[in-house]
């Protein structure tokens, strides 16, 4: 009996505590959707192709260790990450506060910047297009003035409950503000002349562009990131791998530094959502 | 666009047709463990024991009042962590997952199984008493009024209930997409997101379940013909 119980306690301890494995990373499986183009999506011989499948192969090269990408939905993707069907996720995952409790991510190897659309027109056309700015540094602090400058009583059009809204309400409080259920209905309303300028996900108001054939609705000014408009993506580990995160991190930092992610990024987004540091 | 449901080069239709033949794999498999699910569980409920009674009760309650994806989920999820626990007591240290199609298959076959049970019983009851007393009377033992009184005319009454659970049976399995099952839907939701052509993917995957639902009618339809043979009039 004594027996009986001294083992179910020694099962109830390792289960508890996991098994402390110092286990050396030799392979690293990493979870994706595969239906999220042009950042994972599956070819049609089924193979997973994108930015993250190209990323993460040559983090792995970095790292050097074997690397192997699992299909997953995203309904599942944390659950199964969680119960060992693979080690990391990379599925476009935003890091959010929310995700932070029960994962831990790398440092954003990634980010959708907001991007801001006029008419061909309107004055603010002319406002220069920037590279990938984070609203943090001082770079970035000096484009939201000349944001605030220029959109000086204008009305700027945005999506509801997004990270642009609260972006529009910490940094730019004085301009007038219409929100839409969809960037695209606040682009309706940009070509019917009701909003001056129109703030959105870089991807979605490039395809607005893409939409409008007449070609009236121009890109301008800086395209934003960090801060309120979240911290990227990173890829989504289970809490006691801290080593693989520090593997991981390392990798990022030099494919970042590179050019790699620039590289990689140009060529299935057509623009660069590296995030230089 | 059509050209992206070829079987050429760029086209989806190998992968399709993959996922038409796994979706029809899950769905038999899930079908005949629903069956055999459902059969015991009428005996159960039919049998003199209190306890087997009781079990197959509080099984058709909750698989039948929860919703199918839920019950998916706690098996997907639950079901591995589970093994895991229990192979971790017994000193096995490593991951075991287990494969999405044997989840999906006990998932479905499960749900459908605890519909079956109604069906089922429902059917044994209609066979009339009297035939029972008479073939007791002529001599015949429990096997025998089995085979030649109980079943035959048991599926008689059950096939049409079981035709209905057949298709929901068969658009259940699109839920086991979530484990990542390439079966029709999941297909159909990797080509949307990749190919940014939801409607195409998804008009092809609804086309594929109708295709399947109205091929399997017809089937029920025949069988349930052939089991009427007995009693129909001409």
């Amino acid at each position: 009996m004594k027996k009986v119980v001294a083992a179910l306690a020694v099962g109830a301890a390792v289960l508890a505590f996991g098994v402390a494995e110092a286990k050396e990373w030799k392979k690293v499986r990493i979870g994706t959707e595969g239906a999220y183009a042009p950042w994972n999506a599956t070819d049609a011989s089924g193979k997973l192709i994108g930015f993250e499948i190209d990323l993460g192969n040559d983090l792995c090269k970095r790292m050097k260790v074997e690397c192997e990408f699992v299909a997953q939905d995203w309904d599942g993707i944390i659950p199964a990450l969680q119960q060992g069907k693979y080690d990391a996720i990379m599925s476009a995952m935003t890091i959010t506060d929310e995700r932070q409790k029960v994962l831990t991510f790398t440092i954003p190897y990634g980010t959708e910047p907001s991007s801001f659309i006029t008419d061909k027109k309107s004055p603010l056309a002319s406002m220069p297009k920037t590279d990938i700015l984070d609203i943090e540094t001082p770079a970035g602090k000096k484009a939201i003035e000349d944001l605030a400058k220029a959109l000086n009583g204008k009305t700027i059009g945005v999506q509801t409950s997004t990270t642009q809204l609260a972006f529009l309400e910490k940094h730019l409080p004085k301009l007038s503000v219409r929100t839409y259920d969809k960037v695209d209905n606040a682009g309706i309303d940009l070509a019917a002349g009701r909003v001056d300028a129109v703030i959105g996900d870089r991807s979605v108001v490039e395809a607005i562009l893409k939409e409008d054939s007449a070609g009236n609705i121009v890109m301008f000014g800086p395209n934003l990131v960090r801060g309120v408009l979240g911290e990227g993506m990173g890829l989504g580990l289970r809490k006691q791998d801290t080593d693989l995160k520090a593997m991981l991190d390392k990798a990022i930092a030099e494919a970042t530094k590179d050019g790699t992610v620039s590289k990689l990024s140009n060529q299935h987004f057509g623009y660069d959502i590296s995030i230089k540091q | 666009m059509l050209d992206l449901l070829s079987f050429g080069p760029g086209g989806w239709g190998w992968q399709i047709l993959a996922g038409l033949g796994m979706t029809v794999a899950v769905a038999v498999a899930a079908f005949a463990l629903g069956v055999v699910f459902g059969s015991l569980g009428a005996a159960a409920k039919l049998g003199g024991n209190v306890v087997l009674r009781g079990v197959a009760e509080v099984y058709t309650t909750v698989v039948r009042g929860v919703p199918e994806l839920l019950v998916i989920y706690l098996l997907f999820f639950g079901g591995s962590a589970m093994v895991v626990a229990v192979a971790r007591v017994f000193g096995y240290g490593g991951e075991v997952s287990l494969n999405a199609f044997t989840i999906g298959v006990v998932a479905v076959g499960l749900i459908s199984g605890s519909y079956s049970t109604e069906v089922i019983r429902g059917a044994v009851q209609s066979v009339p008493h009297g035939q029972l007393e008479a073939a007791r009377a002529c001599g015949m033992g429990r096997w025998l009024i089995l085979r030649r009184i109980l079943v035959p005319q048991t599926l008689r009454y059950a096939l049409p209930g079981l035709g209905n659970i057949w298709q929901l049976t068969l658009k259940d399995t699109s839920l086991v997409s979530v484990t990542a099952l390439a079966e029709i839907m999941r297909v159909a939701q990797l080509g949307a997101g990749s190919t940014r052509q939801p409607f195409l993917f998804y008009t092809t995957a609804a086309v594929l379940y109708l295709l399947l639902t109205t091929v399997s009618t017809a089937a029920f339809d025949r069988a349930e013909r052939h089991t009427m043979r007995g009693v129909r009039r001409t």
